[in-house]
């Protein structure tokens, strides 16, 4: 992480200048995306048409991160930071620690689809009503505490200096809803306090509940379904029981039993790494795959990173690299560790999502070019075809 | 998406309700939510199962599909003993037992007298044919409505292209369509010059581009009403999530529903290709979004079988008697009543005639069940030049772009106008590829004397021989004009044939009249000669194989020779309760009010007199906006106080305000 662990070491402080609020919010964007690697793992390690509740639970929270993820860059860019999201240190090393939270809880692995990974889930998102009052002296002990930090010193800066001199950003970099929509809430353009305010809320709601209950506001900001938030949603999986209409944050679920087969998952040893792999190249293609996706993750914060520096249209060319991620850990995770030992354990290979410059710089040529051919442009339709084939390919 | 408020069948009989609502395909849920808004108490019978509005159930629709052999449009839905649908696969086409004799059988829900199958199905279950149709919503263009008075064919519409374009865009917003108004405009079916469509165009598939590039403005003379149409490949407007354009509403831009009964989900359109019968990632638009959208003024209830409409005092109707059942498998059912001020019908051309025959209702024009129309589909197929290398096919979409300039002009009047679709799904309609391909491919079947056959291919010859024949079909689907012809119809007879619940089949009697017949002529030689332009070879054969006819065959006299055709079935049956301004010779007016009784509606295709060449769900959500209107103010002038002279607040029946 660029900023994070800095900041995390630095313990609890309210960002008090523009270019701290931008150092803050970087991180922000940092720490949406470590939970990305972690729940993809969990929700792609589960075998294909099984535990569909579960994987469908994971898939909108995950799909909420993203959100978040990319308000987190609306309210960078507009007051006028730079979301640097293709940098190698951009990507924690996995196990990671969680940083903005108690110092006790321990690292973040990738773990397959287990009651440990929704352990670790349910450690991510843990509410601050469910921790022990949270006293600012204390230093950091929860994300949402961060995000509430953020807040005060947004508010604070506003009143200082008003809010033409906070909110500098070039409007055209937001992501709107043309270009992200559906999905959990939908991207809108941060553009002055309540806006961004709003985005601060999403964020902080939709993963620990508003207003000490287990429901997001997303029924009352979006007018979509009432629905849990994610420390809830895990827990539903956690527990396997659904929680009733009248459950609050500090009863467990009381509603029907679910159908959740903790068996019904690849197992893997999530703190494999390339290196591991590369011992057993001879023999096994799972070091190939595994840098493959490595480099395929690269052109994804490559896209990403276009679309929050001035392109949001290039979204549109992250998506069918996420379906190409999908199918790239499905296919690691159906083959065994390549490691005797570890197979013989039942443990299959596992995407590493290890990042080096070597691969941006890779991704970054790949990026460029596609960019270039697919001539997206804001205000016309989202169309790759440029994308496709040329005539004149033969059948090999 | 929240899943509608359903009650179970028994708890729906006990109230009395401002309007009963027959279907809650798409005009039925548009109608009830229209008058649910409206303050209104509505109850919604749905004939068929629910569950799709669920996310479980919703995935059980796709594991149904997936497992299907035959990918037709019902096989995404469980079949239903106690409300049948009918079938693409319950026809199979025989060698006629005596020269001029039927060339096919029917074993289906439909008893099907002939000469010609009728090759429409429709889908009985929540949501209706809503939940398998292929989400095209292309608008009639004005001459579409006037086909009489203009070319000397079929039956005009009360209504003119004008009165409807306002329900148009509504319905356009409801359905959440995706289209490229100004290329629209150019072919006169939009008239407001300032519209935009809720979202863009969904992005044409390769194919598209690959036709577009050799085919516009190439001119092509068909020889039958002499037409020399100048081919440009045009984007189709598709109920369908793309992105969402921001100069919609005038700057409001327009918010894509998301997937019914979960929230967080529902993509934009990604191609997965699989659309007729059901989109994995619910892009395709449904009356389940329409649903979710149920206040709480609109009771729905699933497995609610309407057996007829009960005649009141008068001329009115005071109800609907229907039963309900539980097991789909073993239709064991038990009665119940529902009264309202307003019934409306809404539950397919087809069966909307069928009540009204069993319940001798609408008899005045004798004309309920005639008019039965479908649009006759024309398949060609062929495989693209191996030097241009794959076209892409079975990627997006069924068809994203079309040929439209044939549908125009006078040359209608010699012959029926047809649209041509530009097909992504291969040659899967006309031959079953790319199945069939892989069972060719690898000899399953064996020879014709029942022996394994010797040669069969596998391993990288079998991958290339597949790329080759599967990557390179090109199919044109021609969408042609069936006109109102009282002879095409549907009857009953309940004595002879009922279903397993005891209600009358549809019997239905169907041909292709000569104008029809003239426009296939025409189209078999705009199809070959697009392959020719397009330098593909043509596959098409309409011929008896063996012995055996095509499913649609006929033959038809053009130019003093003798000319094999056929046809499919479209799935747009319409015009069973057409919509006139005469009592004698309609059976609804303009309103879809049934001319003989005053609080009785027959809404959907049903009442089209014409249907042009335009799929007709965005027409009939069109109609039943309006109709929704109507019944509306209907509504409020039956509760309005009779007595004037009395003080309103002091009158109780001012039930217009007590519900809203």
């Amino acid at each position: 992480m660029i900023n994070a662990g800095a900041l995390h070491a630095q313990g609890f402080k309210i960002p008090a200048t523009v270019p701290e609020l931008r150092t803050y919010l970087q991180a922000a964007i940092e720490v949406e995306h470590l939970t990305i690697p972690v729940y993809m793992t969990g929700m792609y390690t589960i075998r294909a048409g099984t535990n569909r509740l579960a994987y469908f639970t994971i898939r909108s929270v995950v799909l909420e991160e993203m959100l978040h993820m990319t308000l987190a860059a609306n309210l960078l860019n507009a007051v006028g930071g730079e979301p640097n999201v293709a940098h190698p240190e951009f990507v924690a090393e996995y196990p990671a620690k969680l940083p903005f939270s108690s110092d006790t809880i321990p690292y973040i692995g990738l773990r397959h689809f287990s009651p440990e990974a929704l352990e670790t889930f349910l450690r991510i998102e843990k509410p601050r009503s469910l921790l022990p009052n949270p006293d600012d002296d204390a230093g950091w002990t929860s994300i949402g505490q961060f995000y509430d930090a953020i807040r005060r010193g947004l508010v604070a800066l506003v009143e200082e200096h008003g809010p033409a001199a906070v909110f500098t950003g070039d409007a055209r970099k937001q992501v709107g809803p043309e270009d992200f929509y559906n999905s959990g809430g939908e991207a809108f353009a941060v553009t002055g306090l309540p806006t961004a305010l709003k985005a601060i809320e999403v964020i902080s709601d939709q993963g620990e509940g508003a207003d000490d209950t287990i429901f997001t506001d997303d029924d009352r900001i979006f007018g979509e379904q009432r629905q849990l938030a994610h420390y809830f949603r895990f827990n539903e999986i956690y527990t396997g029981r659904g929680y009733g209409p009248h459950d609050l944050p500090s009863t467990p679920p009381s509603g029907p039993l679910l159908d959740v087969d903790w068996d019904d998952a690849y197992p893997i040893y999530g703190d494999s790494k390339v290196e591991d792999y590369r011992e057993y190249e001879e023999t096994s293609a799972v070091y190939r795959e595994a840098v493959g996706f490595n480099a395929c993750y690269a052109r994804l914060l490559g896209y990403l990173h276009s679309a929050f520096n001035g392109h949001p249209r290039h979204m549109a060319l992250a998506v069918p690299t996420m379906l190409e991620l999908r199918d790239r850990a499905q296919w690691m995770y159906r083959n065994p560790h390549p490691d005797p030992d570890l197979a013989d354990e039942g443990c299959h290979a596992s995407p590493t999502f290890e990042l080096e410059q070597a691969h941006f710089d890779e991704a970054g040529e790949i990026v460029r070019r596609t960019v270039d051919a697919a001539g997206l442009r804001t205000g016309e339709p989202v169309d790759l075809g440029a994308l496709a084939a040329a005539p004149g390919r033969r059948f090999g | 998406m929240t899943a509608p408020p359903t009650v179970p069948p028994a708890a729906a009989a006990r109230r009395h309700y401002d309007a009963v609502v027959v279907g809650a395909g798409w005009a039925g849920s548009l109608i009830a939510r229209r008058l649910g808004e409206k303050g209104w108490d509505v109850l919604v019978l749905e004939a068929g199962n629910g569950g799709t509005e669920t996310w479980p159930g919703y995935l059980d629709s796709l594991d149904t599909f997936y497992s299907a052999v035959a990918k037709v449009p019902n096989s995404a839905y469980r079949p239903n003993r106690a409300v049948p649908s009918p079938d693409v696969l319950d026809m199979a086409p025989v060698r006629a037992t005596e020269p001029g004799g039927k060339e096919f059988t029917a074993d289906g829900y439909f008893v099907q007298e002939g000469p010609l199958p009728y090759g429409t199905d429709y889908l009985r279950a929540l949501g209706g044919a809503g939940m398998h149709w292929l989400g095209a919503v292309p608008r009639m263009h004005p001459d579409d409505f006037r086909v009489r008075a203009g070319y000397g064919y079929g039956r005009d519409w009360p209504l003119t292209a004008a009165d409807l374009q306002p329900y148009y865009a509504r319905a356009e917003r409801e359905m959440g369509v995706a289209g490229d108004a100004a290329e629209q405009r150019g072919l006169g079916v939009i008239g407001d010059p300032a519209y935009v469509y809720p979202m863009h165009t969904v992005p044409p598939s390769y194919i598209d581009r690959y036709c577009a590039e050799r085919l516009d403005g190439h001119v092509v003379t068909e020889p039958v009403g002499g037409q020399a149409g100048e081919l440009r490949v045009t984007a189709l407007p598709q109920a369908r999530n793309s992105t969402p354009d921001p100069a919609y509403d005038g700057g409001r831009g327009f918010r894509p529903a998301g997937a019914a009964g979960l929230p967080n989900y529902g993509e934009r359109c990604v191609g997965n290709a699989s659309c007729v019968p059901i989109c994995p990632v619910q892009a395709k638009s449904s009356p389940l979004r329409v649903q979710a959208g149920f206040n709480g003024n609109v009771t729905l209830a699933t497995r609610s079988v309407v057996t007829r409409v009960l005649r009141g005092r008068g001329g009115t109707v005071r109800g609907v008697e229907y039963r309900s059942y539980g097991d789909p498998a073993t239709p064991v059912s038990e009665p119940y009543t529902a009264e309202a001020d307003i019934v409306v019908l809404a539950a397919h051309a087809v069966e909307n005639a069928r009540l009204l025959l069993f319940s001798e209702l609408a008899a005045t024009s004798g004309q309920v069940g005639r008019n039965l129309m479908d649009h006759p589909t024309m398949l060609a197929w062929a495989l693209s030049a191996e030097a241009d290398g794959p076209v892409g096919p079975y990627r997006g979409p069924g068809h994203t772009s079309g040929v439209e300039v044939f549908r125009f002009g006078d040359a209608r009047r010699a012959r029926a106008p047809f649209r041509i679709e530009l097909s992504n799904w291969g040659w899967s309609w006309a031959t079953g590829a790319p199945m069939s391909n892989v069972a060719a491919a690898l000899g399953v079947g064996g020879t014709a004397d029942g022996e394994v056959r010797p040669d069969p291919t596998f391993g990288p010859e079998l991958r290339r021989l597949l790329g080759s024949v599967i990557g390179r079909q090109l199919q044109l689907q021609i969408a042609i004009e069936q006109s109102a012809d009282p002879a095409n119809r549907v009857t009953i007879d309940p004595r002879r044939h009922r279903d397993p619940m005891g209600n009358p089949r549809p019997i239905i009697a169907y041909d292709l009249d000569r104008h029809v017949r003239d426009g296939m002529v025409a189209a078999r030689h705009v199809a070959r000669a697009i392959f020719a332009r397009l330098g593909a070879t043509d596959h098409t054969t309409y011929r008896p194989q063996n012995g055996v006819p095509p499913i649609g065959h006929l033959t038809h006299t053009y130019d003093g020779r003798e000319v094999h055709l056929a046809y499919r079935g479209a799935g747009h049956g319409a015009g069973t309760h057409i919509m006139g301004t005469d009592a004698k010779t309609s059976v609804v007016d303009s309103y879809q009010r049934t001319h003989d009784h005053p609080n009785l509606y027959a809404a959907g295709c049903g009442s089209m007199p014409s249907i042009g060449t335009s799929n007709p769900t965005v027409t009939m959500a069109a109609l039943a906006l309006r109709s929704a209107d109507h019944i509306d103010r209907h509504l409020a002038d039956l509760h309005r106080p009779v007595a004037v002279r009395v003080p309103a607040r002091q009158h109780p029946a001012a039930r217009q305000e007590a519900t809203s």
